[in-house]
């Protein structure tokens, strides 16, 4: 099967520092690739690469087998592929409701002037997305919420709200990056429930983490960056006793937990 | 936004449209109608001005696009002898043109960058306002007629002028108000709030930018072609960036948060205020400056922010409870 996700010996040089170097990664449909490695491996340069974030500097980035390097940001994110950022990124001041609302803008299919006017089609569209942001919020058990200011939510309840809002741009392929951070066990437990239910639906995850557990439990499949270089591949229980990978975590073991 | 605050803001608008309306009727003071032409054409600068910063940019060159609008109008009437209705929409269209080409260039830039730039842009059309002889130089253009007659209406008096920018006005602010509601202005205010994840949203940062540089840019063209021939008189000196700082103070005055009462009110004060209090023309920019500093320090949101500061409105601290969510639901139209 055409993997859904396929980098080339994708790489970026942030001046003379390879912070992605030769990576050649595959996701494939529906399955939960952990992208793992210790501080400055790379891992979050990886995602704003595919993300569109940065320029890449030398590879190829393909998504549903067409070539997807070079694009911009709000380009790639159209195409389907969504994220969820380190610290909780949201529209602070706006309600948990409508920062799922803003996700939708990539499926409104009415032309721009029938918004001016506020037609009638437009207001129906709008409608059906209102009805599609609660059912989102429902879905990721945020339906007591919907009201709350994001910047008033708890910490795991904003992570959770960001991956709502990842989820809302309806993606094929969904960009977590740790989402189980500065998390206490209860709320890592209720993320985990989230992350599950969102690749039951259907829905591609790559995850950047630092717990191990979770990722170990969590994803089909672990790749292992270590300086910029994938040193790893491979299911969970094979990769825990990887000697290259247990290397790699020698002496930044601490930071893991 | 709901219904019932929908219609609540309908009946607060009608109110307000019917006293504007017969406000020529309780007054004969020219002075006080020039006052409040003035402040139409200043409440059209500040949500101009509001309008790019809804987007999260801040320009400090709405006077400059205030003044292609003047003098396109002036010379399309002076000099090539159209009619000021033909020479307004052109004049409107002149600035959206020139707000184009500008915005190409400098939308892309970053905070800072944006508003030295459009301080630069504003400087540069007041020089080449001055410099060439086509625009009449520094002394500036003179005897523009005012807005030809339609039918038995002439615009000589100041009471067929004030009703001429109050309609410019009210057209200008329902088509914000359609906009702001609209998912382009959720957009706009998406990329205000965190533009990075805008971008993920798949929001073009640059497009919806350069779409709100160049609406913004039409309503301060078509307050500049009234003014044009309302004043009937043009100088460069009008249009520099001292202009541009006053349109910012009334945003921030009124509320940067609310694109539309945010510009009224503020303009409505820094027009009026000064004028009652008989403050010279020589200290008035002190006292404007003073207030704009005493703002940002004690009241960053502005006089609308007053009530919820003060905590005449508040409904008590659980004002956002879950419970009390309410998600509009229009379902009569949906079949």
């Amino acid at each position: 099967m055409k993997p859904l996700l396929e980098t080339r010996k994708l790489t970026r040089f942030f001046g003379g520092l390879a912070a992605v170097n030769d990576v050649d990664l595959q996701v494939a449909e529906s399955e939960i690739l952990g992208l793992i490695g210790p501080n400055g491996a790379g891992k979050s340069t990886f995602f704003n690469l595919v993300s569109g974030f940065h320029p890449v500097t030398r590879g190829t980035i393909t998504f549903q087998g067409r070539d997807i390097t070079g694009m911009k940001a709000h380009e790639v994110a159209n195409l389907g592929i969504g994220r969820a950022f380190q610290a909780a990124t949201l529209f602070a001041q706006l309600s948990v409701f409508d920062n799922v609302f803003n996700g939708f803008h990539r499926h409104y299919q009415e032309p721009v002037w029938k918004a001016f006017f506020h037609l009638l089609s437009v207001r129906q569209e709008e409608q059906n997305a209102r009805r599609k942001v609660l059912e989102i919020i429902d879905f990721m058990g945020l339906a007591d919420y919907a009201g709350r200011k994001a910047q008033n939510l708890p910490h795991g309840h904003q992570k959770i709200l960001g991956v709502c809002v990842a989820m809302a741009t309806q993606p094929k392929l969904l960009l977590l990056d740790e989402p189980f951070t500065g998390m206490h066990p209860e709320e890592t437990a209720v993320m985990m429930k989230v992350v599950g239910k969102i690749r039951d639906s259907g829905v591609t995850i790559v995850i950047v983490e630092h717990n191990m557990e979770a990722v170990m439990r969590l994803c089909d499949r672990i790749a292992v960056l270590n300086q910029g270089r994938k040193i790893a591949e491979g299911p969970p229980d094979e990769i825990a006793r990887n000697p290259e990978v247990i290397e790699a975590y020698l002496g930044s073991d601490e930071e893991e937990a | 936004m709901n219904r019932e605050k929908q219609k609540k803001v309908l009946i607060t608008l009608g109110c307000v449209c019917l006293i504007l309306a017969f406000l020529p009727v309780f007054t004969d003071s020219r002075y006080f109608m020039h006052l409040i032409i003035m402040t139409c054409i200043n409440i059209m600068l500040g949500l101009s001005f509001s309008m790019l910063f809804s987007t999260g940019l801040i320009t400090m060159g709405a006077a400059g696009f205030w003044g292609i609008g003047a003098y396109t109008s002036a010379l399309l009437v002076l000099k090539a002898g159209l009619t000021f209705w033909i020479a307004l929409p052109l004049a409107a269209l002149m600035t959206v043109f020139v707000a184009f080409v500008v915005g190409i260039v400098i939308v892309r830039a970053p905070g800072v960058a944006f508003i030295i730039q459009t301080m630069v842009v504003n400087m540069i059309l007041v020089q080449v306002f001055g410099h060439f002889e086509f625009f009449g130089g520094w002394a500036g253009l003179l005897d523009i007629p005012a807005p030809n007659p339609i039918g038995p209406i002439t615009f000589t008096s100041k009471t067929a002028n004030y009703y001429l920018i109050l309609i410019l006005l009210l057209v200008n602010i329902l088509g914000f108000y359609a906009l702001y509601t609209s998912r382009v202005g959720r957009a706009w205010s998406a990329i205000r709030l965190n533009a990075r994840l805008a971008e993920t949203l798949s929001v073009d940062i640059f497009r919806y930018r350069l779409a709100a540089f160049m609406i913004s840019a039409a309503g301060a063209g078509l307050a500049g072609s009234f003014y044009a021939h309302y004043f009937q008189t043009l100088e460069p000196d009008m249009f520099n960036v001292f202009k541009s700082i006053y349109v910012q103070i009334y945003s921030i005055l009124g509320g940067l948060n609310s694109y539309i009462l945010g510009p009224v009110i503020g303009a409505a004060i820094i027009t009026f205020v000064p004028e009652l209090l008989r403050v010279g023309k020589e200290i008035e920019p002190i006292m404007t400056g003073m207030v704009l500093i005493f703002l940002v320090i004690f009241l960053p949101g502005g006089i609308l922010s007053l009530p919820e500061r003060v905590g005449f409105f508040r409904k008590g601290p659980m004002a956002s409870s879950p419970e009390k969510v309410t998600v509009e639901t229009e379902d009569e139209d949906v079949p």
